[in-house]
């Protein structure tokens, strides 16, 4: 064995540093990329002219981004290449208006022919989310003459240039702090050099493994990132920036958002609480029962029990609904509530079983000897031993409760019982989903990112005990 | 929990008078057969009458000859096949890394992959959506596989994490002393191994892909629309239910040799230990 004066502090250190070097040169790349490249870009499209009608949906470019400014200049021209003009309008950061709040921005135009045109910008929402700009003749004639050409000018606004310098500016105090510590190796003997570069060469080739996991998360964490961000600014719709505000925060709590979501966020809580509660109750009996049973019997209820977890959602709501439409209930409250427990009993079984085949079971049965009535024996004996399973079980019905969507969808009735999920799904449809959702599902993934690090905290400190 | 043993405790004396614990799951065997079995019968029963309720094999008929829906169903389970794979393909790699590589702190990894399913899948949908206008990406056939497989993703990894991880690795050991090189441990120790995983990871994303509805809408702006989404148009007509319910017995008929071919014992315990 070869020990190296100060290894473990070297080798130690060492990959977090090589590691956080790199995140730094990446993302200082892709922020110089984002706030360079496309500050240049222009974007120019020829304009033609529909046939028919007045209007002429001439053509498209992407929605702004967060703190972008973008120049549109338009350059109408007959076809025949005599005189030209141009017009000009700036507009940025602005929430995405429909166009009949863009029609006082009209623009008139008048070309050297003596036609009118108008020029504004369209957004019809949410079928196309880009931005259109439209040309119009407003005598509705001459519209094969048209010849437009629209420059869009973007540009970052300062803020990004703020990030990038900054990101330069930590990338070199990093790696100018890396290669002064990797000069001080010098002293080190030959082997201790080698030995070093051996334990370099096995932490290296972990890293394009580790890489993927994290790209992968990025990924996934991408659009959640996007709301917990646009969580902070008022703007009605999502992707666009106007500023930091704590406005939606604000309204969440003191009840001035949308009354639909109040109510949507009522009825969930009442409905997860009550289904939980039902399927645990339920679930837990007959996780005793189905432990108790002979191994045939058990084998069909574990089949029956298996079954909503198969179905998916779907199946399970649709064949719920023609069961009330069958029996002729109205559907409402009662019946989303009864579906809810329809799926989450399994997962509550599922979770008790576990539990009973831990533990003794003659302990029952010398509960009752001394003297217990089965309800003494079930609460004193059966419960402790029993409670963690049923509430995980809880816990899991919960969140499988909060979650769902399609069996609600078909068991809530037309009476206006909405869940957050049925709620989201109605306003997505309609176009634009209701500001407030952004602050409150922030606040729902933060408490989970708590949970999850006092829970890992906790186990490591119980590893380390 | 005192509230919830009181509720337990009153429960129980009611159920004194039965002298076997077996009895305990009757509640819970009745409520399943009226609210699980019989539903499920009654989606039968709808696909084989009209709307008086006369025995018909009309709606069947009108299946068959109805080429928008036989089209939508071969896209939605070429879509759903697609999906999967990708999801096996991008989540394989993924769950060996976290069962091999030694993180401080692997719990934590796979935590993290879950944790995204704590917030609404629609409301995740729609972040998505506008994540593909701010990137001037097109909405459509690219946005809705993105889609599916960001929505279902972990159902795939952590099903293969848990078989990896519980995995004997002097296994692997053995076969390397035995003469095997990383590739062929990996592909005659390691897959093999791990197939009760996949197994159960495969038929956790097809299932609810082939069955989705709502997200593919969200996605293309309506411009692709999933057997699901269909099921859901004929069933809310009160005069196509019947026809609605064919269409629903047709993707039962799916889900069932689904569940049929993977291990469905396995897929049950992996979601039920999975949160």
């Amino acid at each position: 064995m070869i020990k190296v004066k100060g290894e473990r502090l070297k080798v130690k250190g060492e990959r977090l540093k090589v590691k956080g070097l790199l995140g730094w040169i990446i993302l200082s790349i892709f922020t110089f990329q984002f706030s360079i490249c496309q500050a240049q870009s222009n974007l120019t499209y020829e304009l033609r002219v529909g046939e028919t009608g007045k209007a002429a949906v001439v053509d498209t470019f992407p929605g702004t981004y967060a703190g972008e400014k973008v120049n549109v200049s338009i350059q109408l021209s007959a076809i025949s290449g005599q005189a030209s003009d141009s017009l000009d309008f700036v507009f940025a950061n602005r929430p995405m208006p429909e166009l009949e709040r863009w029609a006082e921005q009209v623009y008139a135009y008048t070309d050297s022919e003596g036609t009118e045109w108008t020029v504004w910008r369209k957004n019809d929402l949410p079928k196309n989310r880009k931005k259109r700009v439209l040309i119009q003749n407003a005598y509705g004639a001459f519209e094969q003459y048209l010849h437009a050409t629209v420059d869009v000018q973007r540009s970052r606004g300062w803020i990004w240039w703020l990030f990038a310098g900054l990101m330069l500016l930590g990338t070199s105090i990093y790696g100018g702090y890396i290669i002064w510590e990797r000069r001080k190796e010098k002293d080190l003997t030959p082997v201790e050099q080698e030995t070093l570069r051996r334990k370099r060469m096995g932490m290296r080739r972990h890293y394009g493994s580790q890489l993927y996991l994290w790209l992968l998360l990025l990924v996934l964490y991408a659009p959640i990132a996007l709301i917990a961000v646009f969580s902070f600014t008022e703007s009605k719709i999502l992707g666009n920036w106007t500023g930091f505000s704590m406005q939606l925060y604000a309204n969440l709590f003191t009840g001035k958002a949308d009354a639909g979501l109040n109510s949507a966020i009522w009825y969930t809580v009442v409905i997860a609480l009550v289904a939980a509660v039902c399927s645990t109750i339920l679930g837990t009996l007959a996780a005793i029962g189905i432990y108790n049973m002979r191994a045939r019997q058990r084998k069909v209820v574990s089949l029956m029990n298996s079954v909503p977890m198969i179905n998916p959602d779907i199946i399970t709501g649709i064949s719920l609904f023609l069961l009330f439409v069958a029996l002729g209930v109205s559907q409402g409250l009662a019946t989303v509530c009864i579906a809810h427990v329809v799926f989450c009993t399994p997962y509550v079984v599922l979770s008790v079983l576990p539990r009973l085949s831990r533990m003794n079971p003659n302990t029952y049965e010398a509960a009752l000897d001394l003297g217990a009535t089965p309800a003494q024996a079930l609460r004193m004996v059966m419960l402790p031993e029993l409670w963690p399973g049923m509430l995980s079980g809880f816990i899991l019905a919960l969140t499988l409760s909060v979650d769902d969507f399609g069996v609600t969808f078909f068991t809530k009735g037309s009476g206006g019982l909405e869940t957050l999920s049925t709620f989201i799904y109605s306003d997505a449809r309609k176009g634009g989903l209701t500001p407030e959702l952004r602050p409150l599902f922030t606040i729902i993934l933060l408490v989970m990112l708590t949970a999850l690090i006092i829970i890992n905290i906790r186990n490591n400190k119980q590893e380390n005990n | 929990m005192r509230g919830l043993s009181i509720v337990v405790r009153d429960m129980s004396k009611v159920l004194q008078i039965f002298s076997s614990r077996r009895t305990w799951a009757w509640p819970y065997i009745v409520f399943m057969a009226l609210f699980v079995v019989l539903p499920l019968v009654l989606v039968g029963v709808y696909a084989f009458t009209d709307i008086d309720g006369q025995f018909t094999l009309r709606n069947f008929a009108k299946f068959f000859s109805h080429s928008e829906a036989i089209q939508t169903f071969f896209y939605s389970v070429m879509i759903a096949v697609l999906n999967t794979a990708i999801c096996l393909l991008i989540g394989y790699p993924a769950a060996y890394i976290m069962a091999q590589e030694d993180f401080r702190t692997p719990k934590v990894m796979a935590m993290l992959f879950i944790l995204p399913m704590w917030i609404n899948f629609l409301l995740r949908t729609v972040a998505t959506v506008e994540l593909f206008n701010m990137c001037g990406l097109p909405l459509g056939e690219g946005a809705l596989l993105f889609g599916l497989c960001y929505d279902y993703l972990p159902f795939m990894i952590y099903p293969i994490y848990n078989t990896l991880q519980k995995m004997d690795n002097s296994l692997v050991e053995a076969a390397q002393d035995l003469g095997a090189n990383r590739w062929q441990s990996f592909w005659k120790v390691i897959v093999p191994m791990s197939m009760p995983g996949v197994y159960s990871g495969v038929v956790m994303v097809f299932m609810p892909t082939v069955s989705t509805f709502a997200i593919a809408e969200l996605l293309t702006h309506n411009n692709i629309k999933l057997f699901g989404s269909l099921i859901q148009d004929y069933i809310t007509t009160t005069d196509l239910l019947n026809y609605g319910a064919v269409l629903s017995l047709v993707l039962l008929i799916i889900i069932g040799l689904t569940s049929f071919f993977g291990d469905h014992d396995a897929s049950g315990e992996e979601k039920g230990g999975m949160v």
